[in-house]
């Protein structure tokens, strides 16, 4: 030490606390003005549009081919002069855990246009804060839709969200497995029996041979429904407004499920923590039924795994039906701008244009690979890009015709159903009494539900 | 070092200066303390104001409204707590909550007292062993439960497979309802034993040695000196451990539940938690879940005036 530092002025409580103060104050500020900064390049007047795609948060190919589409869409929109939009990413956009637009929406500041999935629908457009597009779309564009994508997103004939895509279910299964055990395409199952027993006969060592989904979820009752439905029955009759959960169609999917556990054919668990690629390729299952999803992500993670794809099986008697998934754009009522909001959403997603015939093939048949919402894309794609895959070629020709839109049910008939399956297929519990207290349930809702019609 | 030396000298001298101004200048340092004490806490206290004591009130108030999450606000007085009294899944909730708070805290608070016994002996490697046993209270509890999701995979999990290798084929630990809640509390337990550890330590470390030496000497063996010393000299500690891990039993465990059992199988670890969670943000019944939580909270309040009054706040008879 030198004298300088012994002659230097103290530092006394009171500067120490000036300091704290103006930290403090410092650290505030900062809090406040990140709070309100917009992202990087955005205009100060754009719209917002929130979802789970662009910009990219990695550099995969394939994820930032599917960023680069969205983008592609905002910069033609601003660059013929209209409001631009910002697109927000949001992580984790689908897991339920991830309560950003239910929290945005809650405190009144929900983003302008969104993603949504059917399971969703009608607790945003009993809510009010879905915007009726139907006036900034033609005749033409509305008939292109084919009726079961846009079913669930309208409510007395007008349309509230445009389905960017349509994800019919089936029966993915593993072809090394099959021929390990001595089995062709000509032994795939056509009914539950044979399911369940071929189930049977694949299960062993590390291997499940069938994997239902077992996790309470919307995702569950997604799968779930098109088994009650091969039967003829249903949980809500679309018609009547009337639950039909006691059905003995719906009896009759219960107790099967009940049956794939029970008897081992399926696991209680999802083999490979969900994932069906690594399940596939390291013969931790044999069939497992999930989306047409799955055949991208075969294609980026395991292009040389041999698979294929099957309908669902149905009951004695049933017609094979499937469920429809998919997300569609709605714009937010309460947003700053909804009328640009709802003309850019149709442009780009509910337009007879080239335009937008173009991007919506670009975005089915090469980004996204999936099966289109609207004729119009189904011809401009033909066998090109992601459907030169024999798999794609099955799903749109033999699948896709037998699809229904996922239901749009509300928070208590979904957790009726669900603790019906979970019920039956985990505890054992006996068919018919789960589905007359799911049944019981739904009354009771229903008898004071005020809102859309049950689709 | 001399410089502070030199300000207390000075100081003091002009006390001594001062003489009969002694208790002036005490009354004015007394002042100047508490203004310092005030400046302080301020941050602190502002910072407990907004974000927990108004949410909190906020949250009570909004447990009398019907909200749908669109800003429709409607007032229903008690029904979101009459509807609760007649909710069996609620009335589940807390019923595997109770089964969770009495597999976790016991084991929390003997596993992290044995631990502690047994880091506090001078071994070798004893840092990084303390430090191994610490590390998985520092990971994201979403990580801890997807590390062990792929260790209890049926079939293909390390478990199952040593499982099915003592001769129990095709066990569930996590699609077997009955099974389903004890592996979770075997994870919380995992997850929490380290930070448990380390608060015994601290309590093992202020027990004086003379009082083990002076046990020995008197003869009295381990299990004694455990008992007659260490336990009762624990008992600060003791409070602190029950008191914390309940409260973190019952507002936490959440990620873990989610990512290890989304609530299944068959809602057989749906805890309370998971259940406000699921009514607030899946089902947007934000004036549901807010009475809920108003309810958990003033049982949380209820627990610890209990445990303070029954244990004297962890303090000694003689204090």
């Amino acid at each position: 030490m030198n004298g300088r530092h012994l002659n230097r002025r103290q530092v006394s409580r009171r500067d120490v606390l000036r300091l704290g103060v103006a930290g403090a104050g410092t650290l505030a500020a900062a809090w406040a003005t990140a709070g309100c900064t917009r992202a990087v390049g955005a205009p100060a007047d754009a719209m917002q549009f929130w979802q789970m795609y662009a910009p990219a948060p990695q550099q995969d190919p394939n994820i930032v081919a599917q960023s680069q589409w969205f983008l592609d869409g905002i910069r033609r929109w601003a660059a013929a002069g209209e409001r631009p939009v910002d697109m927000v990413y949001i992580p984790a956009y689908t897991d339920p855990t991830n309560t950003r637009l239910a929290t945005a929406f809650a405190s009144g500041d929900g983003p302008d246009i969104f993603l949504i999935s059917p399971g969703d629908f009608l607790r945003y457009y009993n809510g009010g804060v879905l915007t009726d597009l139907t006036p900034y779309m033609s005749q033409e564009a509305i008939d292109d839709f084919y009726p079961d994508a846009l079913a669930t997103r309208t409510v007395d004939g007008r349309i509230y969200g445009l389905p960017m895509e349509q994800e019919p279910l089936a029966i993915f299964y593993d072809i090394p497995a099959f021929e390990e055990a001595g089995l062709a395409e000509g032994d795939l199952p056509t009914t539950w029996e044979e399911m369940l027993e071929l189930g049977r006969r694949l299960t062993g060592g590390p291997r499940t041979g069938l994997v239902l989904d077992t996790t309470p979820s919307y995702y569950q009752n997604f799968t779930f429904y098109p088994w009650v439905w091969q039967g003829g029955g249903d949980v809500v009759d679309p018609r009547a407004q009337r639950p039909t959960f006691d059905s003995d169609a719906a009896v009759q999917a219960l107790a099967m499920y009940g049956d794939a556990v029970g008897s081992g054919a399926a696991a209680r668990t999802l083999p490979a923590g969900g994932d069906l690629v690594g399940a596939f390729t390291n013969g931790y299952a044999a069939m497992w039924q999930t989306g047409v999803w799955q055949v991208e992500a075969m294609r980026q993670n395991a292009p040389d795994h041999p698979y294929g794809v099957f309908r669902l099986p149905a009951p004695p008697g049933g017609e094979p039906v499937t469920a429809l998934g998919g997300w569609a754009w709605v714009v937010n009522s309460r947003g700053r701008d909804p009328e640009s909001a709802a003309r850019f959403a149709v442009e780009v997603m509910g337009s007879t244009s080239k335009e937008s015939v173009d991007a919506a093939a670009r975005w089915n048949g090469v980004a996204k690979g999936n099966m289109p919402a609207r004729r119009s894309v189904t011809e401009a794609i033909g066998n090109s890009g992601a459907f030169e895959n024999p798999v794609m070629q099955r799903f749109r020709d033999e699948i896709l015709p037998t699809g229904r839109g996922e239901p749009r049910y509300p928070p208590v008939i979904y957790k009726a159903v669900s603790n019906a399956i979970q019920n039956v297929m985990l505890a054992g519990a006996d068919a018919l009494v789960e589905a007359e207290a799911a049944q019981s349930a739904i009354e009771s809702y229903m008898e004071t539900y005020e809102g859309g019609p049950l689709v | 070092m001399s410089a502070v030396t030199v300000s207390r000298t000075a100081g003091r001298a002009r006390a001594g200066t001062a003489g009969g101004n002694a208790s002036v200048g005490k009354a004015a340092q007394e002042r100047r303390q508490r203004r310092a004490a005030f400046w302080f806490l301020l941050p602190d206290s502002l910072g407990l104001l907004v974000f927990v004591a108004v949410p909190m009130v906020l949250a009570v108030v909004l447990g009398f409204f019907r909200i749908d999450g669109f800003g429709s606000f409607q007032f229903i007085g008690v029904g979101n707590y009459v509807r609760m009294a007649g909710d069996p899944q609620f009335w589940s909730s807390v019923r595997i909550t109770l089964l969770y708070l009495v597999g976790v805290v016991p084991a929390i608070f003997v596993v992290g007292l044995g631990l502690a016994l047994l880091v506090q002996q001078k071994i070798p490697f004893v840092g990084a062993i303390r430090s191994m046993l610490f590390v998985p209270y520092v990971i994201s509890l979403v990580v801890v439960a997807m590390v062990w999701e792929f260790m209890l995979g049926d079939r293909t999990g390390v478990l199952s497979r040593v499982a099915a290798s003592l001769g129990f084929e095709n066990v569930s630990f996590l699609g077997e309802p009955s099974l389903a809640l004890g592996t979770v509390v075997v994870v919380t337990v995992w997850f929490q034993m380290g930070y448990y550890m380390v608060i015994f330590l601290a309590g093992l470390q202020d027990i004086p040695g003379e009082y083990y030496e002076a046990a020995r000497i008197d003869g009295a063996g381990a299990w004694q000196r455990f008992r007659a010393i260490t336990l009762p000299l624990l008992r600060p500690t003791s409070f602190f451990v029950i008191i914390t891990a309940t409260v973190s039993v019952i507002t936490g465990g959440l990620d873990l539940v989610f990512v290890l059992t989304g609530g299944g199988p068959a809602g057989s670890t749906t805890l309370l938690i998971f259940y406000i969670y699921e009514q607030a943000f899946l089902f947007g019944e934000l004036g549901y879940a807010a009475a809920i939580g108003s309810v958990l909270v003033l049982v949380m309040l209820a627990w610890s005036a209990l445990m303070f009054a029954v244990t004297r706040g962890g303090r000694f008879d003689n204090d």
